[in-house]
């Protein structure tokens, strides 16, 4: 590997399309949810901090960083520690696997759709280490919970991308966005897929009517009660990376990607900005879906993820298998 | 499997009042429930033995703000009682429409703090939002949004010119319409229904048992309403409907009280249309005569009472208040007991707490004090119920 190659790499790793963009674009993605939700409720939502509110998450970012850092008595010190950490390696790592400013992200391998949803799953994993490891009687709670709700809706979710993966006949996020060139997966069966993906989702970032790992009501903040200053702000970021890699994986899966019409020599520049547009328009799904619901109770959240969301998700995979 | 216990306050998001409910779990299921509601106690009975009975009614107004005018009017026509004059019939009006403005605004804000129990917040920012215009028009009529001190002893503070009955009558038509929306809303809306519908559950004979009073009682199908059943104010006058709901789960509660927002409206539209001409105010002494006087009114949370004693002077002798929310909880423990088939879940807890609307703040505590051996000590309510079955509370 020559000098200017390794650069190169390790500039993308760091700054673009690494670290530091999607650091960034969660932030946006934060202030565009917020905002989008304060708007449905005739709220005006952040607005004080930058352009209409734009820089607040981060100021509540670095705001979080600056103040205390308690490690109650009683707690787990090693999980206590290293679960934010982890998570948020977690996150970022899932995020690097997104195609942003080319047809394939920083890591590509082949098998890297199954990753991605492997990772889904460690994530709640570490939901629920974060949680037990506080020993509280609320954050008890809200880890059970977590993992109640990963039964319901983990199995939908995968078969949702299963059947993306049969229809493009590739395991690999770049093989997907390639067999969509032309027509994309949103404009056939998989459409019902596209549903099952967006609810799962919902319920893998705790967004209502899936928020009971946290339901303020009923456990107070549930698996996170305890975390406070760095090791809080480090889990937000990471739930804010989480719902750029979901958006962004809805739109890779279903919606094409970064592809669509580009202009010779500005390529990346169009690709980035297909990317954002279209894991915007899922956050729009997403946060109306937030708007529009109440909270579902937890027995009926893994009633509703096996009677509608399983069968949906099979009768997809079938349509899918039938038409190959 | 084991049990722990979880405490949901006296400090909690969902509780904005000061009740511990001590619940003993098992997974995701209540097996038990205690509650202690001894945390706030702030004299108001004693203080008005200390006050004439004029400089009395601010302080009544401020056992609850929000059912503040209820409070209010209780007190003065409990007062009014130990008088023998004839109060105007323009201030009777007057009073019941401020009486049902002030419910209209106590049951839309009781809506938002449902949805929001519930997990669901655009339903609260949109009532609380509709709310502003009730209270907006409290404001015009009364100089104030809350503790509006309206009605005075002899009358009220002060008349409702006719540029303000029209704006009223507008208004209504404004909350009306918003009404009839929400009640679309919660009646479509699948996952309202599915977190409310067969949730709390308090059978007729439970709520009769219990002394359920207010919307707790007619969302179990029992008919009782002070309005109707024993007239104050204007209400003889002015006819309306006692909803009843009989599903008695929290889902009948939010109905009960969307329907009882379309009564008020109507009630408030015959009264303005009535409203009699005349003074709206006469002159009482200060010293009432001698005697007791005892007032139920129809609070926006259920059957509120005062209590008076009077020995001729220009203070209360006696005083005291019982609040619909002390005569709920008996009905809330009702509602949070799993029995048979029916299982109360943690997520449950909050919507049937929040579906009594509860006001912990006008809830007073035992505090016994025996002079005799200079001792003082608290017995919360289960500690009182045990002592009395035992027979002990008899001297």
């Amino acid at each position: 590997m020559s000098f200017e190659q390794y650069v190169v790499e390790t500039l993308e790793a760091i700054v673009f399309p690494g670290f530091i963009f999607i650091f960034f674009l969660a932030l946006f993605y934060e202030w565009f949810d917020r905002k989008l939700y304060a708007r449905l409720q005739n709220r005006v939502g952040p607005y004080y901090t930058g352009f209409h509110g734009l820089l607040q998450p981060l100021a509540d970012f670095i705001k979080l960083l600056s103040k205390e850092d308690i490690v109650p008595d009683g707690v787990d010190q090693l999980l206590f520690t290293m679960t934010p950490l982890f998570t948020l390696a977690l996150s970022v790592f899932a995020a690097f696997l997104l195609p942003i400013s080319s047809t394939q992200g920083l890591v590509s391998f082949d098998g890297d759709a199954i990753v991605s949803v492997i990772i889904l799953t460690f994530l709640c994993i570490t939901v629920f280490y974060a949680g037990i490891s506080t020993y509280n009687r609320y954050a008890i709670i809200g880890a059970e919970r977590s993992f109640l709700q990963l039964i319901g809706y983990e199995i939908p979710l995968m078969l949702s991308v299963v059947g993306v993966v049969l229809g493009a006949g590739s395991l690999s996020l770049s093989g997907i966005v390639a067999s969509q060139a032309g027509w994309w997966h949103i404009a056939s069966p998989q459409i019902l897929g596209f549903i099952v993906f967006v609810f799962a989702a919902q319920a893998e970032l705790e967004r209502i009517p899936f928020d009971l790992p946290e339901a303020e009501q009923e456990i107070i903040a549930g698996w996170n009660i305890d975390y406070t200053g760095r090791r809080l702000a480090m889990f937000r970021l990471a739930r804010n990376i989480e719902l750029v890699f979901l958006c962004g994986l809805a739109a890779t899966l279903f919606l094409g990607g970064p592809l669509g019409p580009t202009v010779e020599g500005y390529t990346q520049i169009f690709y980035v900005v297909y990317f954002v547009v279209k894991s915007l328009f899922v956050l729009a799904i997403l946060t109306v879906v937030r708007a529009l619901f109440a909270r579902l109770r937890i027995d009926q959240v893994v009633g509703f993820s096996w009677r509608y969301l399983l069968p949906l998700a099979i009768f997809q995979f079938i349509v899918v298998r039938l038409m190959l | 499997m084991s049990t722990f216990d979880i405490p949901i306050g006296p400090m909690h998001p969902a509780l904005p009042e000061p009740l511990l409910l001590k619940l003993e779990v098992e997974g995701e299921t209540v097996v038990g429930v205690d509650f202690d509601v001894s945390y706030m106690h702030r004299g108001i009975e004693k203080l008005l033995e200390a006050k004439t009975y004029f400089q009395g009614l601010p302080l009544v107004e401020r056992i609850c703000g929000i059912c503040n005018a209820a409070h209010g009017l209780c007190y003065t026509l409990n007062v009014e009682k130990l008088y023998d004059k004839e109060i105007p019939a323009r201030a009777q009006y007057l009073r019941l429409v401020v009486e049902e403005l002030s419910r209209i605004h106590s049951h839309l804000l009781w809506l938002g703090v449902a949805a929001f129990e519930i997990g669901f917040n655009t339903m609260f920012m949109y009532t609380w939002r509709d709310r502003e215009a009730v209270m907006d028009m409290l404001e015009s009529i009364t100089g104030n949004r809350i503790t509006t001190e309206y009605s005075q002893i002899g009358g009220v503070r002060r008349d409702m010119p006719s540029n303000l009955v029209d704006r009223l009558l507008k208004t209504m038509d404004v909350v009306e319409e918003r009404t009839k929306y929400y009640t679309k809303v919660a009646l479509t809306e699948r996952t309202i229904a599915k977190r409310t519908q067969g949730v709390g559950y308090l059978s007729p004979e439970e709520a009769k048992a219990t002394c359920a009073v207010g919307p707790v009682l007619r969302a179990s199908g029992v008919k009782n309403d002070i309005r109707a059943d024993d007239p104050y104010a204007a209400h003889a006058d002015v006819p309306f409907n006692v909803i009843t709901y009989d599903s008695c789960d929290v889902f009948a509660r939010i109905i009960v009280r969307a329907q009882e927002l379309l009564e008020c409206v109507s009630m408030i539209r015959t009264a303005l249309r009535h409203l009699p001409e005349g003074p709206f105010r006469v002159k009482l002494p200060m010293k009432p005569n001698a005697g007791e006087a005892l007032t139920r009114v129809e609070a926006p949370r259920g059957e509120l009472f005062h209590y008076t004693l009077s020995d001729g002077g220009m203070k209360p002798y006696r005083y005291k208040v019982r609040t619909p929310t002390l005569a709920n909880l008996g009905a809330l423990r009702a509602m949070l007991t799993s029995k048979g088939r029916y299982v109360v879940n943690i997520g449950d807890v909050p919507i049937s707490y929040g579906s009594i609307d509860p006001c912990i703040c006008c809830t007073a505590r035992v505090y016994f004090v025996d002079s005799r051996k200079g001792r003082s000590w608290v017995w919360t309510l289960d500690e009182i119920r045990e002592r009395s079955r035992r027979g002990e509370l008899l001297p």
